[in-house]
Order: structure tokens, then sequence, then C-alpha cells
């Protein structure tokens, strides 16, 4: 069997510190089944800011006539060599090689087209995607591609990347194989939003000037992505000792979020729920980031946003609403 | 000859507008735009984050992720979005 682990990346930073744990623990348990393993690095932005160096063994490519962005991306992995094609986020982190890779032996049932070791939405989705090549590519091109469905009528569908995929297949009646999160727990560290905020400030940071920085208060998604970033960031300096997600002057966190400035964001928040629900998804990334550093040999600690009173409080409410059953 | 009327509307750099509609007599110049309707203005600079784009002049600026239904594009970065049968359109694949 062979595996192509795939894999888009906007930020060499973030693509270093991935690299480093699938080329040590993922790939060498992909192997260890007897599978060839190809893993390839889509650099989606600027791709010479990514050091071949850092990326001892990868197969690292840029956009061009066959994939001019991440998304078309996903498709043109899917054409390479290759039984089983792992699709993994970028920042996303598989903590247990060995039961990522105990996956493979599903593809021995026929009937068996995909297994998705993470879903984040009501479909399959691509961020951890182990797909059975022959299966994918028997779908009308691009077989990944988000669309829109029903666009004119009152209630559009927007379809993430690998969806039809997934409901297609499932319409012959192959299937598609979903890990429970009970199980990923622990196994899998996820983050969210990493990415988007970052480039968000790229494209559009400087024209908005310190507006930018209140969208933090704003929208829940910028703030979470903010704090992923925070986590990755202190993780990546005490592994590489280099700035992570630096602006144009170098600055630790300044091309995201800085943590006292997503302090001072949150510090502006007056809805509790909005508080609540942001302290709540910090806690899963605490979790998340407290297996990576574990895995370095790392101490790690939280850093801490709120005052603990504010924080507790936050808290209190937050476990309140879910004990009446209200946690939205 | 007559000038052309004045835009009841100009959007200017470090603005940000989430969620609103913007019809023939608005102009953007620098303005962030997310998940916003664009129907009739004339989009000069600025970036259409998500939303729709309906109708109008696409002069300049970053359209991105959103959804192309109509209208004319002449210059701008197109980092992605989708047209009006509702399929991806990569960097570049502008309409």
């Amino acid at each position: 069997m062979r595996v192509v682990l795939a894999s888009a990346h906007r930020y060499a930073d973030l693509a270093r510190l991935w690299y480093r744990f699938v080329a040590r623990d993922l790939a060498p348990a992909l192997r260890a089944t007897g599978a060839g393993v190809e893993v390839v690095l889509f650099r989606d932005a600027a791709p010479d800011a990514f050091d071949p160096r850092h990326f001892p063994g990868a197969t690292l490519l840029a956009p061009g006539p066959f994939a001019r962005d991440f998304l078309e991306f996903y498709d043109a992995a899917l054409q390479r060599e290759g039984d089983v094609l792992f699709l993994l986020d970028a920042d996303l982190f598989v903590l247990d090689g060995a039961w990522a890779a105990s996956f493979l032996a599903r593809f021995t049932d026929p009937s068996v087209a995909a297994v998705s070791l993470l879903r984040r939405t009501e479909h399959p989705g691509v961020y951890a995607l182990l797909a059975r090549s022959s299966a994918y590519r028997g779908l009308p091109a691009p077989a990944l591609a988000p669309s829109y469905e029903g666009l004119g009528t009152a209630v559009p569908v927007n379809r993430q990347p690998g969806d039809c995929a997934a409901i297609a297949l499932r319409s012959t009646g192959l299937e598609i194989l979903d890990v429970p999160a009970s199980e990923a727990e622990g196994r899998v560290s996820d983050f969210h939003g990493t990415t988007v905020i970052r480039a968000s400030r790229e494209v559009f940071g400087a024209s908005l000037g310190p507006r930018f920085d209140a969208l933090l208060s704003e929208k829940p998604y910028f703030a979470m992505g903010a704090y992923d970033n925070l986590l990755l960031g202190e993780l990546h300096r005490a592994v590489f000792g280099a700035p992570f997600a630096p602006d144009a002057n170098g600055v630790h966190l300044a091309g995201s979020a800085t943590e006292e400035s997503l302090r001072a964001a949150l510090s502006r928040v007056s809805d509790r729920k909005a508080l609540a629900r942001f302290l709540a998804y910090a806690d899963r990334s605490n979790r998340a980031a407290a297996g990576l550093f574990a895995k370095e040999g790392l101490p790690f600690a939280p850093p801490r946003l709120l005052p603990r009173p504010r924080a507790w409080g936050a808290r209190a409410w937050g476990i309140a609403r879910r004990v009446a059953g209200r946690p939205d | 000859m007559t000038d052309p009327a004045p835009a009841a509307l100009v959007l200017e750099r470090g603005e940000f507008r989430h969620q609103e509609k913007f019809g023939p007599g608005a102009v953007n110049r620098g303005a962030v735009l997310l998940e916003c309707t664009w129907d009739g203005g004339v989009f000069e600079s600025g970036v259409m984050l998500g939303g729709v784009f309906r109708s109008g002049t696409f002069r300049g600026g970053v359209f991105l992720g959103g959804v192309w239904l109509s209208g004319t594009w002449v210059a701008g970065d197109w980092e992605h979005g989708f047209g009006p049968d509702g399929a991806y359109r990569p960097r570049t694949d502008h309409p």
C-alpha cells in the first residue's frame, strides 16, 4: 500500500512545527505498517518562505496550473500515485501515530471509501481524512472542492471541502467511517482558525489599522485563532528558538495577535455568553496544547488572559447555563 | 454634457462593515466588507470577504471567499470564491 500524506500550508513556521510531528511520529508509524509513504506539503502563498532544510524527506509543492490554491491542491493530491490519500489540516497534529496508522487496515474492506479521524461539521470534511484514492478519483472532478447548492433559493447550502464527495460516495453504498471524538481525544491535537487570523491580518490588517484588533473582541473566531496561535507560538519558540507569526518587524505573534492585544480585546468583551464560550474553547485548546508540549517533554502553562475573578465568574455562568440545558 | 452624479455612499479605508447591503450609489475605496451584499455600485479597492456580489463593477481590491452572481469584473485580486452556478473558482480564476 502506498500512502500520500498531504497538507496545505500558508505559513512556514506552522508548517515546520506540523512537519516535526509528522516526521517523528506519524510517517514512521504509517511506514511501520508496511506502507510506502510520501509526505507532500503545498506552500500556498509564499513558497520561498519555506526553507527546504526544515522539511527533510518531504515533497514541497507550490501553486501552479495543476493547483492554483490550497483547495485545488486537494484534488491535485488525489492524482498522485497512491492507494490512500491522507489529508491532514495545517493546524492538526496527530499525537498517536500508531493509532492513526491502525486505520489503514480498514481499507482491506472494499466497502470502506474513507476514514475520518476528526469531524468538525455534519460531514467528515478533509481535516484528517484517509481516503481510498480510487474511490475518490471515480467521482466527477473536482471531487473535493467546496461549493454552493441552491444559490438563488431562500436557503443556499455551503458545502465544505470533501462534503460533496462524502455524500456521493455514501449514496453508492460505500462507507466513510467516522472515528468518535471520544476515541480521538488525546490522540489528535486540533486547533482552529490559526491561519485565518494571520491571513486576514495580512490581507486587510493594514487597511483597517487599530480597527483590526477590535475584531478580536467582536468575532469569536478571530479570538479563538489568536488564542491557538498563542499556544502554538509558545511551543514554536521553545522548540525552535524563533518567533512565531511575526509581523514585518519580526515581533512574535504580531502577525496574529500578541498576548497583550488579545488580553486587551477580552477585557472589552461585555457579553458573558461570548466570554464563557471563549473560555470553554480555550480549555479545549489548552488540552490540545498540553499534548503537544508533553510530546516535546516541555512543561505547559496556559496563558492567563483574564483577571481570575472575571474568569471564574464567566466559567460559573457558562456551567450554570449548561446545567440548565441552555449552553448557547 | 453633465458630470456623473456623485456617489451616495463612499466607503473608505479603515472602515469595517458586516452583513450590510450596498446599492448602486455605493463606491468602495478601501473598506473591508464581511459577509455583505454588493448590488450595483463600484468596488474600487478594499476587501470583499465572503458575501454576495450581485451586480456592479469590480475595478480593484480583493475578492475572497464570496459568491459572484453577476456584474462586471475589470481588475483586482481574485483570491478565491464561487461562481453563479455555485462552483468553486480558485485563485486568479475571476469572472
